[in-house]
C-alpha cells in the first residue's frame, strides 16, 4: 500500500471531519445519517463489489448489530461501548451463519440474493413478534448524553465516531484491495470455477468476506441505534436498509474503496437538495430520487468513482 | 474568450440605494412583533399520508383561527406561523425532520400521528428541550418515559381500551347478550398487536370467547383469506384494529362475501369513524361501531369547524379536531408563558388549564405529560352518518346491536 493510495480517502474524510467548525446542526445531522449508510454500504461493497455476491438482505446484518447494541444496553444494562463491540461481533456471526448456510448449498447470483432477502424478512417478522426485542413497540435507548454512554450532546461527536469507523473500514478495504485476499475475492467474482482450479478455497474466501461484511454493516447498525435511540423491526430489518446499502455502493462504484462513501453522500445530498428546492410539492424528492437513480444506473454503470476516473484519464490523454 | 467582468457602477449603486426604503417599507408599515413558529410534524407521504394530511388541515385551521382573532395577545398580537414537516410515515424520517424544525427555530412541535413516529420524534425533540405535543399516538410508552418535553392531549391506549371494553359489555347486555364469540383482526404493528394482546387477556374475563386472532401487515393488498377464515369461524363479533386502507378492504370483502357478524366493534380504527369510508362504501360501513377520538358535538366551535371543513369539500375525521385543539393548546401555553421561550412554554403546558379546545375532555390537566381528562367516545355508522352512541350525556343516537343479518 503506497501513501499515494491513501490520499483520496484521507482527504475526503479529513474534509468531512472539519465540517462541524462551520456547518449547522441540520447539515451535520444529514451527514451523520448519510455516512451511517455509507459505512453499511462499505460492508455491502466488500461482499457484493469485490466478491460479486450480490446480497439483497444486508438488513439482516444491519439489524442484528442495531438490535444487539440496543438490547444489551436496555435489557442487560451493559455499557454502550461494550454493547457496540458485542453488536459488531454478533452481526459478524450472523453473516457467517447466513454465508455458511447459503454458500455451502452453492447458492449463487440471484438465488443468493433471494435467500439473503428471505433471511432479512424472517428476522424482521421474528423481531416484530418476540418480546425481548420490544415487539412491535420497538426499543428505546434511554437518552443520557455522555461519552461513557456513547451518546454525544452535539452532532459533531456522532459525525466523528462514524468517520472513524469509515476510516478504519476504508483502510481495511484498501489493504484487502491490494492484498492476496482481495485478489482471491476478485477471482471468485470473475469466475468461480477458474478460481477453484487455481487453488483458491472458494467457500472459505466467501465466508471470510461475508463475516467481515457482517461486522462492518453491523457496526453501521450499532451506530444507527446510538444515534436515533429508537428501533423497531421495520427500521432495523426493513427492506429499505438493504436497498439503500446496495444502491449507495452501486451508484458510487462497485468494488472501489471510496465508491460507497461517495455514493451515499451523493444520493442523500441529491434527495435533500430536491426536497429543499421543491419542498411545497410533498414527496417530489422521492420521485426525483427514483429518476436520477435510473439515469445513474443506465448511463454511469461503473458508478461515480468510475466516471471520475474516466474523466481523469480522458484529461490525461489530451 | 474573455468573460465579462462584474463591476459595480456608480449608477447601479445609486439605484440599489434608492430601492432600500422600498424594501424596508412593509416592515415599517406593519410594525408587528415577530411571528411565533410552531412545528407541524405529520406523515404527509407514505402509507399514512391521508392521516397526515388531515392532521395538517386541523393545525392550519387552528392557526388561521388564532391569527384571525388577533394573534397571540400577550405577545402584542404576534402571528402564529406553522412550519410543516413531512415524517414520511416512518420514525427515522420523523426524527430527522425534528432537526429541521429545530433549525427553523420553532417553539414547539405538534403531531406525529402514529405511535412509533411520536416515540422517536419526541425523543429527538427532548435533546433540545423542545416541547412536543402528541396529537394521536396512543402507545402508553409515550408518556411513561419521563420525558419532560412530551405532552399528550388525547387519551392513551389504556384509557381507550378500558372505555371500549366497558362500553362493549353495556352494549352486549342491552342487546340481550347476543355476542358470545369474538374474532380479533389486527395489523401487526405497534398499535394493532398491542390491542390484540390486551383483548386476548381481557375479553375472556368479561365472558367472551376469543375464537382466533388474525394478524395482517400494513399495507395489505388482499383480505380474502382473512374473510374466509372469519366465515369458517362464524363469530358473533369481529373486533378489528387496523389503519384505514386495510379495514376498508376487510369490510368490503366481508360485505362482498356476505359474511355478516352480529356486530363489528372497532377500537381506535383508522376507518370506522371516517367519513370517506362512509361515503365511498356506505353498505360496508353501515352499522360499524368504533371507540375512538371524536370532537365534542355540544361545542359550537366544533360544529362550525366541521361545517367549514365539509363546505370546503374536505374530509372530516378525528385528526382535524385533535390537531386543531393541540395547536390552540400550544398557543394558550405561549400566552400563559408570556414569551415564545421553550422552557417557559414547557412549564406553561405542564401547568395548563385550557378550556378552549373542541374535544369532549374538560379543562386540560397534565400529569407526567398525559392529559387526565382525555376520553374516547363510541360511534356507530347509522344511515350514512357517524353518530355518537356513548357516552350518553352527549350521544345523538341509540346503538343498533345486534345487527340484523
Amino acid at each position: 500500500m503506497k501513501p499515494r493510495d491513501l490520499l483520496p480517502l484521507l482527504l475526503l474524510l479529513g474534509a468531512l471531519a472539519l465540517t462541524p467548525l462551520f456547518a449547522s446542526n441540520l447539515l451535520l445531522n444529514f451527514l451523520v445519517s448519510a455516512l451511517i449508510i455509507a459505512l453499511g454500504a462499505q460492508g455491502w461493497n466488500l461482499l457484493g463489489g469485490y466478491g460479486g455476491q450480490l446480497s439483497f438482505g444486508h438488513a439482516a446484518l444491519f439489524g442484528t448489530g442495531a438490535y444487539a447494541t440496543a438490547i444489551l444496553q436496555v435489557k442487560f444494562g451493559l455499557n454502550a461501548w461494550l454493547a457496540f463491540a458485542c453488536g459488531i461481533a454478533l452481526a459478524a456471526l450472523a453473516g457467517w451463519i447466513i454465508g455458511y448456510l447459503s454458500f455451502r448449498a452453492r447458492l449463487r447470483g440471484s438465488y443468493f440474493a433471494l435467500v439473503t432477502l428471505a433471511f432479512a424478512e424472517v428476522l424482521r417478522i421474528l423481531a416484530n413478534a418476540a418480546d425481548f426485542t420490544g415487539g412491535a413497540a420497538g426499543l428505546l435507548i434511554k437518552l443520557q448524553p455522555g461519552l461513557a454512554n456513547f451518546q454525544f450532546a452535539s452532532r459533531a461527536g456522532y459525525l466523528w465516531a462514524v468517520l472513524a469507523c469509515i476510516l478504519v473500514v476504508g483502510l481495511m478495504t484498501l489493504w484487502i484491495d491490494r492484498g492476496r485476499f482481495g485478489a482471491q475475492l476478485v477471482a471468485v467474482r470473475e469466475n468461480e470455477d477458474a478460481a477453484r482450479a487455481l487453488g483458491v478455497d472458494v467457500l472459505a474466501t466467501k465466508l471470510r468476506a461475508i463475516t467481515l461484511s457482517g461486522a462492518i454493516t453491523g457496526a453501521a447498525g450499532c451506530l444507527y441505534a446510538q444515534n436515533f435511540l429508537y428501533l423497531d423491526a421495520s427500521i432495523a430489518y426493513g427492506t429499505w436498509i438493504s436497498v439503500e446499502l446496495l444502491i449507495a455502493a452501486i451508484v458510487g462504484g462497485l468494488g472501489t474503496v471510496l465508491g460507497p462513501v461517495i455514493g451515499a453522500l451523493a444520493l442523500h445530498g441529491l434527495g435533500e437538495v430536491t426536497k429543499g428546492l421543491l419542498g411545497w410539492l410533498t414527496g417530489i424528492d422521492l420521485v426525483l430520487f427514483g429518476i436520477i437513480l435510473i439515469a445513474a444506473v443506465a448511463f454511469v454503470p461503473s458508478g461515480l468513482v468510475g466516471a471520475l476516473r474516466r474523466l481523469r484519464m480522458r484529461g490525461a490523454a489530451r | 474568450m474573455t468573460s465579462p467582468r462584474l463591476t459595480l457602477t456608480r449608477r447601479a449603486a445609486l439605484r440599489a440605494g434608492a430601492m432600500l426604503p422600498v424594501l424596508a417599507a412593509p416592515r415599517l408599515l406593519r410594525a408587528q412583533p415577530a411571528a411565533v413558529k410552531i412545528g407541524i410534524l405529520q406523515p404527509l407521504t407514505g402509507a399514512l399520508a391521508q392521516d397526515g394530511d388531515l392532521g395538517r388541515l386541523g393545525a392550519t385551521l387552528a392557526a388561521e383561527a388564532i391569527n384571525a382573532a388577533g394573534g397571540l395577545k400577550e405577545l402584542g398580537g404576534a402571528r402564529v406561523e406553522l412550519v410543516v414537516a413531512d415524517a414520511r410515515s416512518n420514525p427515522e424520517a420523523a426524527a430527522q425532520e425534528v432537526e429541521k424544525l429545530q433549525a427553523e427555530g420553532v417553539v414547539a412541535i405538534v403531531g406525529g400521528f402514529a405511535s412509533p413516529i411520536c416515540l422517536a420524534a419526541s425523543q429527538a425533540a427532548a435533546r433540545y428541550d423542545l416541547p412536543y405535543i402528541v396529537d394521536v399516538g396512543v402507545s402508553d410508552q409515550i408518556t411513561t418515559r419521563g420525558l419532560r418535553n412530551t405532552f399528550r392531549f388525547a387519551p392513551g391506549f389504556g384509557t381507550v381500551t378500558n372505555t371500549a371494553l366497558a362500553n362493549l359489555v353495556r352494549l352486549n347486555t342491552a342487546g340481550g347478550r347476543a355476542a358470545k364469540t369474538v374474532v380479533l383482526v389486527h395489523e401487526d404493528g405497534l398499535f394493532g398487536s398491542g390491542l390484540a394482546k390486551l383483548m386476548q387477556t381481557e375479553l375472556p374475563k368479561l365472558g367472551f370467547e376469543v375464537l382466533e386472532t388474525i394478524a395482517h401487515p400494513t399495507p395489505a393488498r388482499d383480505m380474502s383469506n382473512v374473510a374466509l377464515r372469519i366465515r369458517a369461524l362464524n363469530p358473533d363479533l369481529v373486533i378489528p384494529s387496523s389503519y384505514y386502507g386495510e379495514f376498508v378492504l376487510l369490510a368490503r370483502t366481508l360485505r362482498q362475501q356476505r359474511i355478516r357478524p352480529k356486530g363489528i366493534y372497532a377500537v381506535l380504527n383508522g376507518a370506522a369513524s371516517n367519513y370517506r369510508f362512509v361515503k365511498e362504501f356506505p353498505e360496508a360501513a353501515e352499522g360499524v361501531m368504533d371507540c375512538n377520538h371524536w370532537h365534542d358535538p355540544r361545542k359550537e366551535e366544533a360544529v362550525a369547524l366541521k361545517k367549514k371543513v365539509e363546505a370546503d369539500g374536505r374530509l372530516w375525521a378525528y385528526n382535524v379536531p385533535l390537531n386543531y385543539s393541540c395547536v390552540k393548546l400550544v398557543a394558550d401555553a405561549i400566552e400563559n408563558a408570556g414569551a415564545a421561550d421553550r422552557g417557559k412554554v414547557t412549564e406553561a403546558l405542564a401547568a395548563s388549564n385550557f378550556r378552549g379546545h373542541i374535544m369532549p375532555y374538560g379543562p386540560t390537566k397534565f400529569i407526567n405529560g398525559q392529559n387526565q381528562g382525555a376520553a374516547p367516545v363510541n360511534t356507530q355508522v347509522q344511515g350514512g352518518d357517524i353518530k355518537v352512541i356513548f357516552p350518553e350525556s352527549f350521544a345523538d343516537a341509540k346503538p343498533i346491536f345486534p345487527l340484523q343479518g
